[in-house]
This record gives structure tokens, sequence and C-alpha cells, in this order.
């Protein structure tokens, strides 16, 4: 998808009239042109890596908010010419602290909050809110204002137009003026939505005004920590706000996977005589595994026993009704070339033992590459039935994702996501060391 | 332990679309396709959360029901599916409304707006309407006109009308209907509907067709030397004599569901996989389609009609004397006829449709033969080596099974056929959902893609207006043979293929 710019310049107004000037917009427009009956999403734009490698004159500006296969290439290159791990993801902390440490402070042009994917853009949302941070200290607040009409490939609709509204100035600015605005630019009886498109470890005052607000969220727990990660989801769904997590989203493939395997009434018995579930992922954050396992152990109604680290492995055991003991087991694995998001699953096996005899019991192997499903039938697997399957490790945007919870969503959270938390953060409470 | 009996991993796995808030208005609310079809479709997808809080159900027709009355009568009705789910019955009767209304009467609709602005407002559907015309074909131009003149669809975006089959009895009033409805409202808000095309199989076609690379290099003239579609049922008319009687088997199923079935099997692949491309594969496969001999249809169409039949333990009756049917009716309870569809992919290779009552079998297939290989190397077991098919099986035991010849066992080199197999049952274990619950989700989502448009329609009608000609003007040309009840229809429907050297399959 490409992305679609507004047709029209942004407007910079001084934030005290912006309220105003958009009341008065959809007034004086044509009347063929109507403001869109939909939803307001507000984004949470801070893209540090590309201001830093912006800054750090490594790209050419201007900054975007998109993160670009140009920038995720420049940023791989970096870890390796400053000797940071390979396995270091390009959203970590610690490359943006090696950035910040070398930054210029020219003014660059700054077109977040201008471009949007039109799979967000063709949802027609009514007001796009972007929320764009500043690397350089900025204690002014700047907003712009413009309006914009995606273009449809069905000509005979009429347009159904909305506005978009940046406010840029650095954190503390934002914090302290920005979400003043933020109230008044809300639209009465129309759903609000918050994209947080950063860290969840970071701007947390910011983040609680939103939660606080009862504010639909949008999160990605591959971007924080497992800690802060879960602590927020808990919450939300304890005070019943709606939340949805875009490493849960990436988990779908895993999940429909997982089950298409089951779906032949005749494989259903395994899922009564599981007995371990390895599941490798890339070096980096648990939480996508844990949703993974928390997710089966939930469906299959197994209860939590006990979880112990070894190292970087991760071992959770559960027990099923009848008393049987299953042994699951996280173990992280380094990868030369990993994900932009951290800790992504790229591989499980499922053992189902029914009898002693290796031959009459089960083991289904899902990898995202071939090679990574023959890594997981080592070890004599091969000796049991073995039923092996690909998962595509092809990710679409965060964008994509946006626009298909957008579009699917019906306001709260997913019950299926809901009861797989509580299930992960009972684990999760019982882990030593939840760093 | 949680039961095994549905893939526990699978539940809550379906994101289906949700249906926006709206309110469904179902005008014949008394009749039988109402509490057979409509509301059970509407409380299967209660029961699979796809009913938003904002909703309402309208039954509208002649009698003096209330919303008591008409909520009492549907439960009663609706047992067996309730059965287990009581609470939510409860809950999903909340929805259900009743307005006596006659179509004729204008002061009617006049009521109807005033109460459903009501529902609207108690229900919060913000007016977005649903209108289904569950009502005699005969009231489906002059109900258009008595909801445009009530004012009630003059939204394009808030309100559909959803119309049953069948269109027209020909093209010509088919034409005429169609002018009528579109006078009334866009073509956009109206859906024909045919319920064949919400089974699962059916839409199965497509994504064998056009997901899979094997499928369509050889999915032409120069692979496919035949094609059979299918629909057979094992009843007689029932209680259906008032209506079959003035429609017969090639306005009840020939000119819709099977010609339906025709056109997925032989349309071209769409652009891509929305409504209009679709729908425009459709009708220009609809148009290309004629029947084999047009200018002596006698010659490409056998009709027949059931005679007794039966054991000594269930005697059936000869159609002719069923309740309600003319002693000498000649209403075709069996048709088959031959099509060619001249385009580039299919030109000179035969599509054979039949449907008929008193089958031995109720079944929905399409049957893709193969051409015979060039040059026989191997000895078949059997007289001759069978040539591939792939059978698509719409009902029941949904499911597809390719048919090729392998090695038979031994030390010579002997052909013999086997059949390779999915059933949707082994593959999936859990049973598909009704046609009418995709199809009423569907217009309530304003997504046609599985309704008919106007030029399908017609194009359907133009394709065998050569024997509604016949029958109506020269019936003794193209005679009802008797057949007995629990055959395989006439003999002469088998001589319809053996002129071509094929025979139909035998299921």
């Amino acid at each position: 998808m490409k992305p679609q710019l507004t047709l029209q310049t942004p407007l910079e107004l001084p934030y005290e009239e912006i309220s105003n000037y958009l009341n008065k917009l959809w007034i004086s427009e044509d009347e063929d042109s109507s403001g869109a009956n939909t939803f307001t999403l507000m984004v949470w734009q801070p893209s540090w890596l590309e201001q830093c490698l912006v800054q750090s004159g490594l790209i050419s500006g201007p900054i975007t908010g998109t993160l670009s296969p140009e920038i995720i290439k420049v940023a791989k290159k970096l870890i390796v010419d400053k000797g940071l791990s390979h396995t270091t993801s390009v959203n970590s902390e610690q490359l943006l602290t090696l950035l910040k440490g070398n930054l210029s402070n020219k003014n660059y042009e700054d077109l977040r909050g201008q471009f949007f994917e039109s799979s967000i853009s063709t949802l027609n949302p009514r007001r796009l809110i972007t929320l764009a941070p500043t690397l350089n200290k900025k204690p002014e607040i700047k907003t712009f204002v413009s309006a914009y009409c995606p273009l449809s490939d069905n000509t005979v609709t009429q347009s159904i137009c909305g506005d978009l509204v940046v406010i840029r100035g650095d954190s503390n600015s934002i914090n302290k003026k920005g979400l003043k605005i933020i109230d008044e630019l809300s639209i009465k009886d129309l759903p609000t939505w918050l994209w947080w498109n950063g860290s969840l470890n970071e701007s947390q005052e910011i983040f609680n005004y939103f939660t606080e607000h009862g504010i639909r969220l949008i999160i990605d727990t591959a971007n924080g920590s497992p800690k802060r990660c879960l602590k927020i989801l808990d919450e939300s769904i304890r005070s019943n706000k709606a939340i949805n997590d875009l490493n849960w989203v990436r988990l779908k493939s895993w999940r429909e996977s997982l089950a298409m395997i089951f779906d032949p009434p005749s494989r259903r018995p395994i899922l009564d005589h599981i007995s371990d579930i390895d599941i490798d992922i890339a070096e980096g954050n648990i939480l996508q595994a844990l949703f993974l396992i928390s997710w089966v152990s939930d469906k299959l109604e197994w209860l939590f026993s006990k979880i112990e680290n070894h190292g970087e492995l991760i071992k959770i055991d559960f027990k099923r009704k009848n008393g049987e003991k299953i042994s699951t087991c996280i173990n992280p694995v380094p990868l030369g070339n990993p994900s932009v998001h951290s800790g992504q699953v790229i591989g499980l096996r499922l053992i189902s033992k029914i009898s002693e005899v290796p031959k009459n019991n089960t083991c289904i192997i899902l990898g995202c590459e071939s090679v990574e499903c023959m890594r997981l039938e080592a070890g004599g697997m091969a000796d049991m039935q073995l039923i092996e399957q690909v998962v595509p490790n092809t990710f679409s945007s965060s964008e994509s994702d946006v626009s298909k919870l957008l579009g699917s969503s019906r306001g709260n959270t997913s019950p299926l996501f809901e009861s797989t938390i509580k299930v992960a953060v009972q684990i999760f409470n019982n882990i030593t060391n939840q760093d | 332990m949680p039961s095994t009996l549905s893939n526990p991993l699978r539940l809550g796995l379906r994101q289906e679309r949700v249906i926006p808030p709206q309110c469904l208005i179902i005008f014949g609310a008394s009749g039988d396709l109402t509490h057979r079809k409509l509301i059970p479709a509407l409380f299967e997808l209660y029961l699979q959360r796809r009913i938003p809080s904002e909703f309402g159900i309208v039954g509208c027709a002649r009698r003096p029901w209330t919303d008591d009355e008409f909520k009492e009568k549907m439960q009663a009705k609706l047992t067996d599916q309730i059965s287990g789910n009581e609470n939510e019955w409860e809950q999903f009767s909340n929805y259900l409304f009743y307005e006596p209304v006659d179509l004729q009467q204008s002061e009617h609709l006049v009521r109807l707006s005033k109460r459903l602005n009501e529902i609207d407002k108690s229900q919060a559907t913000h007016g977005n309407k649903t209108f289904y015309l569950s009502v005699s074909p005969n009231f489906y131009g002059s109900g258009c006109k008595a909801l445009k003149a009530a004012g009630l669809i003059d939204d394009p975006k808030k309100s559909r009308i959803v119309i049953e089959k069948p269109f027209g009895r020909d093209y010509s009033s088919a034409k005429k209907l169609n002018r009528i409805v579109q006078s009334c409202a866009d073509e956009s808000q109206i859906y024909r509907i045919d319920h064949y095309l919400g089974k699962e199989t059916v839409q199965n076609i497509l994504v064998m067709r056009f997901a899979n690379t094997i499928f369509e290099p050889i999915w032409n003239r120069n692979y496919i030397s035949s094609v059979q579609i299918t629909s057979s049922e094992t009843v007689g008319v029932e209680d259906r004599a008032g209506y079959y009687e003035s429609s017969g088997a090639l306005r009840d199923m020939l000119q819709n569901h099977l010609t339906q079935m025709l056109a997925v099997t032989a349309m071209e692949p769409p652009g891509k996989f929305e409504p209009e491309a679709i729908r425009n594969e459709k009708a220009k496969v609809l148009q290309a389609s004629k029947l084999a001999d047009e200018n002596e249809p006698w010659n490409c169409c056998v009709r027949g009609q059931y005679a007794k039949g039966g054991n000594s333990l269930k005697r059936l009756k000869d159609y002719r004397d069923e309740d309600g049917v003319n002693l000498n009716s000649t209403t075709e309870t069996y048709i088959a006829t031959k099509v060619f569809v001249d385009n580039w992919r299919w030109q000179g290779v035969p599509f054979y449709l039949r449907t008929g009552k008193r089958l031995p079998k109720r079944l929905g297939e399409i049957v893709l033969t193969f051409k015979d290989v060039p040059v026989h190397l191997f000895e078949s077991t059997i007289i001759n080596p069978a040539p591939n098919q792939l059978i698509i099986r719409i009902q029941p035991n949904e499911g597809a099974t390719f048919k090729f010849e392998v090695k038979s066992p031994g030390s010579g080199m002997k052909s013999r056929p086997v059949e390779m197999e999915f059933s949707y049952d082994e593959s999936f274990g859990e049973p598909s959902d009704e046609g009418y619950v995709r199809l009423l989700a569907d217009a309530m989502l304003s997504d046609p893609t599985l309704f008919t448009r106007s030029d399908e329609v017609e194009a359907a009608w133009k394709l065998y207006t050569p024997l509604i000609e016949l029958m109506e003007n020269s019936p003794w040309k193209l005679p009802i043979h008797k057949y007995e009840s629990m055959t395989w229809g006439p003999p002469e429907s088998d001589q319809l293929l053996s002129k071509d050297n094929i025979f139909w399959r035998r299921p």
C-alpha cells in the first residue's frame, strides 16, 4: 500500500484556534462532501530511530514516521558497524542510546502525521491526530491542520472526508500543553482509538492520560518490557477498557496454523495427550511466546503449575485436569537477521504421547522456514508420526495490522486475547527475573 | 478435559464480519420461509455473536398478530434449534417485532413507517433497514413500489431490498420486473437471492479454481471434454403443488440454482475479489451460454414427470395424484438439457444440466470429465481406462473427488481408476452454515458478491427462452416423459448424452 498524502498543505495554527477552525471547516465545505461518521484515530508517533538517523546524517530527511526499508537497512548496518550483537533489534534502546550521543541540532522537515497508508485512510477516519514528539527540546507546541478525502476506486460514491491534526513539540510540552488540545478535539458520539506506535516504557504520563480517558488502545507489546506491557494489559482488562495488541495480531498465523492441524476430527485425540511444547523465538521479548502458550493452555483447560528460568530458557509446567503433566519451554534463539519486532515466534514443536512406543506418538512442528522445521525435527522426532508445516513469517506493516484491527474490532478487547492475558499474567507473576 | 468433538483451538479464531446496527423487515413473515429458514438463520447468527445489540427484526404480513404472538409462533416452530439455547432465545426474542401489513394498502405502509421509526429509536439502529420480500413473486414489483412510495428506500446507503427467487417467469417478465425494481431503488440496494450461492461448496468452487495453480491451466476446452451439473431431490412436490404447478423444474431449479453453478464453474477469473468484478464475469459467461440446439431445442432437452414408485413399505404417488396437482398436469418434475458456452475457454465443451424430484438420492454435484489420453499404453483392468474426473460435491458429504488411473497391483502393467478424496467433514469436522445464514448476513453487510445482478438474471432467462417458448407454444415437441419414482429420470435423458457417447454419472 502506498502512503497517502493530504491534498491540502497542512495549515499551521495556534493550538488555541484549532478546535474552532475544525468546527467551521465542515460547515463551510461543499455540501456534497460530508465528514465521515466513523472514528477518531490518535497516533503517538515518536519515530525516534528515524529522527536519530536523520539528525546523524545517516539518512536524508524528511522525517515521515514510516519505518521504511531504507531505515531498517541503515540501522542493521549500524548495529554491525558499532559492534552491537547481531541479534540486536532495530527498535532496541541500545541502538538509540548509541545514536543519541552523536546528534546535530539541525532542523529537518517533519512530515509525520501527513503520511498515512491507504489501508488506514480508506477506512475513512473522521479525525486523525498525530502526536509527534521531537528529539530536540522544543518547549513550544506547533499544531497543523488539514482536511483530506481519500480517493476511492468507486467513482459513484461521494467522497467521505476527514481532517487531520498534527501536534508537534518535545515530550514534555506535549504532556503539558498538547494533551489539553486533545480533549477539545474529541468528537462526541464517535469512538476514539489511540495507536501507541512506540515503546511502552517511555512517556508513561502521556500514555496514562489516554488510559484514564477511556480511549480504545492499540499497543505493541514487542516494544516495551514484558513487565510493563503485561501490567498495561492486565489493568486494561480489569477496568474493562478495550485494548488490542499488534504482537498478538502477528501471532494469528501461528494460532491459525496450529488450529488447522486439529481441524480433521481424526486428529483431535492428539490434543488429549500433549506432553511437551517447545517454542523457539528470536532473542528478545518473550511475550509473544508466552501468549501462544497461554492461549493453548487456556483452550485446552490446563492448569498452570510452575515456571523456572534456566538462563535464557524459560520452562513452564501445566497440569491437565486428570493430573497429567505438560512441560513447555520458551527458547530464545540468536538470529543473524532478526525481525524489527523483538521476540517473534520462529518455531513450535508439540509432542503428544499416547503410548511408550514412539511410532504411535505424534510430533507436530511449525516453523517459520524449513530450516527451523529441520532443527526442531532433530533428536529422534522422526521416530514419531510427524506433522510439519511452514508458517511464513511475512509480516505486514504495522499500519496494515492497525487497519485490520480498526476494520474488524467491535470496540472491545477480543475475548480470546482477554482470556490469554489472564493466563499470561498468572504465569508471569511467578517468574523470578521479570526484566 | 475440554471436548474434542469440536476443535478447541478453533474456538473464537474465526473472525467474522460484524453486522452493522439495523432493522430487518420481513414481508411474508407468516409464511413458510420465515420460520423454516429466515428466523433460524438469524438465530444462528445471534448464537454466533454476529448480531449487534442495536438490532431489530420486524415481521410483516396480513395476519393481525401482535409482537408476542409473532414471538410465540416463531418459538413454537423453532423448538429443535432453541432446545439447549433457551436463555439465548429469550434474549434474541427481544429483537422480534410484528406489524400487520398488506403491501397493497398505502395506509398500512404509512403505519409501518411510523412503527419503524419507533423501533429505530428504541433499538438505536441508526435508520439502517433491510427489507426482505418473502412474498408471492406477483408482489415483488408492487412491493418495491409501495416501499418507494412510503419513502422507506430513499437512502441508498441505509436501505436494501432482498428479493427471493423466482425473479420473473421468463426473460421478458424478468426484464420488466428489473425495470420496476430499478425505478424504485439503485441496483446497489437490490439483493436477488439464490440460496445455492450461500452454500460453502459453491463458494469453494471459486477458491478451488482461483487459489490453486494446478486447476486453472486445465480448466478449459483443451483438457475438459464435458461438464455435468446435477441437482436431485428425493422428495416429491409435498405441499408446494400450488406454486410448483405453475413453475416446474425449469423455473424452480434449472434457471436459477443450476445456472448459477454453471456460471461459477465456467466464469473467467475476476481481476480482483470484489462484488462487481465477480458479477461481471458471471454475467459474461451466462451471456455467452446458449442451448446446444437453439433452432430445434427439443433435440437438447428432455422433460419428465415422476410416476408411481417406491416399495411395499412406502408407496409413492404419481405426480398427477398429488394433492393440488391437475390430473392432466404437464408440469415437468425433471429436466435435463445440454448447453454450450460460446467463448474461447469453453467452445465445443457440452455442459449437461439435470434436476428432478423423486430421484434416488438428494445431491448436488458438478462433474468435470477430462479428455482421454492420446494413446492408451496400458491395458485397463476394466474395459477402457476411465477418463480423469473432478467431482465437486455440493451436497451432501460436501467435498471433492479426483479420479485418476494408477497401476493395478500385480506383475502386469494394467491400470485401474482410484479416487483422491477431500471431504469437508473429514478436513474440518464442523458443519458449514446454511446458505441463508451466509446470505442474510451478507445482505445486511451490504456485500452483494453472492447475489445475482439484473443482467445475470436476464441472461439466465434468455438462455432458456427457446425452451420456454416451445413449452408454451408447441408443448408436444417437448413431451413429458414419465419416470418411475426413485429412478434417475426418464430413459430419454440417458439418450441425450448417449448421442455424444457420454453417460450420466451414477452417484
